[in-house]
């Protein structure tokens, strides 16, 4: 079997196994924890092309997710706009601010950013708590309306379950995944991660590193204002909660633990973490305390320790031990 | 001039030398080590919770002063353990992201555990004083707020006493000024680190016992030390010690003023609008020298 042809086996059985996975598990809490792996997925893809790709790191991520959330969920309650375009215009607006940052942040790096970044997310929290006539401030916005139903035909589908939202959840992953694989595997990509490990001699061949940067800057913060747009009416509710620090912490333990500047990586980083913190939940009635965290901080330590190469990095060493030994 | 702007200012010098004294701890281990160590606000918090247990062993202004003592005593320990375990390992192979990246892991674990072991319930250290209060004239304060003022001077003093007149001191800023040309001279490095480190998180742990005797204490007050001490330090310019003492003095009177005149919402965004702006116009810091304590 070629690798091509075992290569597009491999995803045909994937995705039959995630189209089947609701016709099999029944439970709605299941459901909302695989919507929520499905959205933190979309988030660590978009925090890792910038962090992973062009070795800058964004620590003001969360803002950009809930930016796109309040977008989303402030034009589909003002003025109507229908929740499928508020996505995308969220994802907009978020690319907005995108660009707004990176163009002082191009200047920035290592901690300069890191600090920049979070203020930046710290001062658009404030705002999101204090501007109480749009936002209605620390309340948040509740009720925020539901996905339309959608007809073709005689066909008709319904987004009230969290079942239907994990099928577009998972159609929006697939259409991030492709986007930032035709992205990394293009000329652009390529420019990028010559950048990333030498960026003086990417520059002496005529590459100008800034415009590439602000470039990822721009589609990074696109794609968590499109995660926020789906966590806004998925959970119909929005608060400034979503702009807060920790939740840029959550993504980047993801990123880092699953492998970071991979594919991969976010996508097993973000659903292995998203149900070790679910299975973690259910122990606090055991354990009576909320441990959950604690693991976090332990595990991105001896990540970064003793496995730099994430979780990507151990099934490869795994995989390239069992062919050895056939 | 009116008698409130004044008052202002000098609540500000009050909250700024507590944020100086942090900011010390940070820019001392960035200059040497090239660590952006995010964790330091928790290393404020651990001391700020010495404190509390301290005061509720001993009380009165005895136990004030014993506080500080244990604090210094308990971080500077911790800060030397995190060292070896947490940091030490990547010195060799070191990237800005991953520094980063496990400084933060730190910060979320030291956190949590704080919430572990401590209770969400926020604490106080009680005023030895009983609330007195002293009039300048101009303005007033409480005596206790005025003794943190120049405890976290006496404590600076100290420092720059250590760092000039001491051997480890001279050894310490001459890592910080070139660390191969020190290795030569026959510093032993790794001990530096360690020192370094140490003393770095005991200003942390000693901040922190102001800063809890000036504000609530709870596990996950960290967070803002941390930022606040990262403020003032690209304020003053990375690893500059000087420009950390002025930063902090800056950043606690533009926060009085700005929450005082501008909006009071915006308090805890002040520091950031500021460093945006240093960071736009002089990237250096305000205080010259690129680099080195």
């Amino acid at each position: 079997m070629s690798a091509r042809l075992r290569n597009i086996l491999l995803w045909v059985v994937a995705l039959a196994v995630l189209i089947l996975l609701p016709q099999v598990v029944e439970d709605r809490y299941f459901m909302h924890i695989a919507v929520m792996a499905g959205i933190f997925t979309i988030l660590t893809l978009s925090w890792n092309l910038l962090a992973g790709y062009t070795g800058q790191l964004n620590l003001g991520h969360a803002a950009f997710y809930g930016i796109g959330a309040y977008t989303s969920a402030i034009l589909a309650m003002q003025t109507g706009l229908s929740p499928w375009l508020g996505l995308f215009a969220g994802g907009l607006v978020a690319a907005l601010f995108g660009l707004m940052l990176g163009f002082p942040a191009l200047r920035l790096s290592g901690p300069y950013l890191a600090i920049t970044t979070i203020g930046f997310a710290e001062i658009l929290r404030l705002v999101a708590m204090n501007w109480v006539e749009l936002t209605r401030g620390s309340l948040g916005l509740s009720g925020v309306p539901l996905l339309t139903p959608i007809h073709i035909g005689d066909w008709r589908m319904q987004f009230y379950f969290e079942r239907d939202y994990y099928y577009v959840v998972l159609a929006a992953v697939l259409f991030t995944l492709f986007c930032i694989r035709r992205l990394i595997g293009s000329e652009f990509g390529v420019t990028l991660q010559a950048m990333r490990d030498d960026e003086a001699g990417a520059q002496s061949i005529g590459i100008n590193p800034s415009s590439y940067k602000l470039a990822v800057f721009t589609i990074s913060a696109f794609f968590a204002g499109f995660a926020g747009g789906l966590f806004a009416h998925f959970a119909r509710l929005v608060s400034p909660e979503l702009l807060a620090l920790h939740n840029t912490f959550d993504v980047l333990t993801m990123a880092m633990i699953g492998g970071l500047g991979t594919i991969a990586g976010p996508i097993l980083g973000a659903v292995s973490l998203t149900i070790l913190s679910e299975a973690l939940r259910s122990m606090e009635e055991v354990l009576k305390i909320d441990i959950r965290l604690i693991v976090y901080g332990l595990l991105l330590i001896l990540t970064i320790l003793f496995m730099r190469e994430g979780l990507v990095g151990v099934i490869k060493n795994v995989w390239a031990r069992v062919k050895g030994d056939r | 001039m009116d008698s409130l702007f004044l008052q202002q200012v000098l609540n500000g010098l009050i909250t700024g030398s507590v944020y100086s004294l942090i900011a010390i701890g940070l820019t001392m281990i960035f200059g040497v080590m090239k660590i952006s160590n995010f964790a330091q606000g928790d290393y404020s918090m651990v001391g700020a919770y010495t404190a509390v247990f301290v005061m509720a062993w001993v009380g009165g202004w005895l136990g004030w002063i014993g506080s500080v003592v244990a604090a210094a005593a308990v971080v500077g320990l911790l800060g030397v353990v995190t060292e070896r375990l947490v940091f030490r390992p990547l010195m060799t192979r070191w990237t800005d992201i991953d520094m980063i990246m496990v400084s933060i892991g730190l910060f979320i674990l030291l956190d949590n555990l704080a919430q572990l072991f401590f209770g969400a319930t926020p604490r106080m250290i009680g005023d030895p004083f009983g609330g007195t209060t002293v009039d300048l004239g101009v303005a007033s304060t409480s005596l206790l707020r005025l003794f943190c003022f120049f405890f976290a001077g006496i404590t600076i003093f100290c420092l720059e006493l250590f760092l000039n007149r001491s051997r480890m001191g001279v050894a310490i800023r001459a890592t910080s000024q070139n660390r191969f040309a020190a290795q030569l001279m026959g510093i032993d490095i790794n001990q530096v680190y360690r020192i370094t480190f140490g003393v770095g998180a005991l200003l942390a742990g000693v901040g922190g016992v102001l800063y809890g005797t000036l504000f609530a204490i709870y596990p996950t007050m960290g967070a803002l030390p941390t930022l606040k001490a990262f403020a003032v330090t690209i304020l003053g310019g990375m690893g500059n010690i000087r420009g950390a003492i002025w930063g902090g003095l800056i950043l606690g009177v533009a926060e009085a003023l700005g929450g005082n005149y501008i909006a009071m919402e915006y308090k805890q965004a002040i520091g950031f609008f500021i460093i945006i702006l240093v960071l736009l116009v002089k990237p250096s810091g305000l205080f010259g020298r690129k680099e080195g304590a």
